[in-house]
């Protein structure tokens, strides 16, 4: 299965890219890099396949954007979660533990 | 008065255009970086970098779009509209006069147009594609056997 593309449920790249912000305001780079990090590179975001993304989520007021100073003093656009944006990821975490935990329990009993 | 209105809408879209491609080269730039730091040559390091990031035309084209979708102005255009058709149903609605009522339809169908003119303005190819999903690759698990799992 090495670099195979999945059908992970709709919305799970949003989760993880919100659930990223909710700790500190970053850039794309950042973010790709945090998601390798924590998924320990099982889970793979094509790198710029994550900006459309972000501006969608900007563009429905989930996150919002600001320019600031990257840790190599360049110039980079950060991100950061909205209210709304963190009223969607308690949401999403919700749902998403209610779907793994039925599926689980399917996969246990069959 | 057009001609400064028409200037200010090319600078507009000229510096969102600027931005996208900046925020997309600092990524790029990142990435080399990491390369190089890992020993490739800068050449190796620049070619590793762009065929990570994956198709940087279409990602700029589609940043381009939904940034102009999103726009101030599109935003300010977008409540205009609403504010021409409220005023345009209070016209047609508290006037008894013919004539005065004929005008507030007028602009509520004036606002309508707008607002559907806006809309298929903004429709492009990444409108519908939102299967972020589709985004994700999952890799071999590492020899160790360990795995992701929901516990």
């Amino acid at each position: 299965m090495a670099n195979e593309r999945t059908d992970l449920m709709q919305g799970t790249l949003e989760l993880l890219i919100l659930n990223t912000l909710a700790r500190e305001s970053m850039h794309g780079y950042g973010i790709v890099q945090r998601i390798h990090a924590a998924a320990e590179d099982l889970l793979k975001v094509e790198d710029g396949s994550l900006y459309p993304a972000l501006y969608r989520m900007e563009e429905r007021g989930l996150i919002k954007s600001e320019w600031g100073v990257s840790e190599n003093n360049r110039r980079a656009k950060f991100y950061k979660l909205t209210k709304s944006g963190q009223k969607k990821l308690e949401a999403e975490r919700a749902n998403w533990n209610r779907i793994s935990k039925a599926v689980t329990k399917i996969l246990r009993a069959t | 008065m057009m001609k400064i209105a028409l200037a200010n809408l090319l600078t507009h879209h000229k510096q969102l255009v600027l931005n996208v491609e900046d925020e997309l080269h600092f990524h790029i730039e990142m990435l080399e970086r990491k390369y190089a730091e890992q020993g490739m040559s800068t050449a190796d390091a620049k070619a590793a970098a762009l065929r990570r990031f994956g198709n940087l035309e279409k990602v700029r084209k589609q940043c381009v779009h939904i940034s102009r979708r999103n726009s101030l102005l599109r935003r300010v255009l977008k409540t205009s509209t609403i504010l021409i058709a409220l005023t345009g149903l209070a016209i047609h609605t508290l006037n008894s006069n013919y004539k005065i009522a004929r005008m507030g339809s007028v602009l509520i169908m004036i606002a309508v147009a707008g607002r559907l003119l806006l809309y298929v303005r903004g429709l492009s190819p990444s409108t519908f594609l939102h299967r972020t999903n589709s985004l994700l690759v999952v890799t071999d698990p590492p020899d160790d056997g360990s795995q992701l799992t929901n516990a």
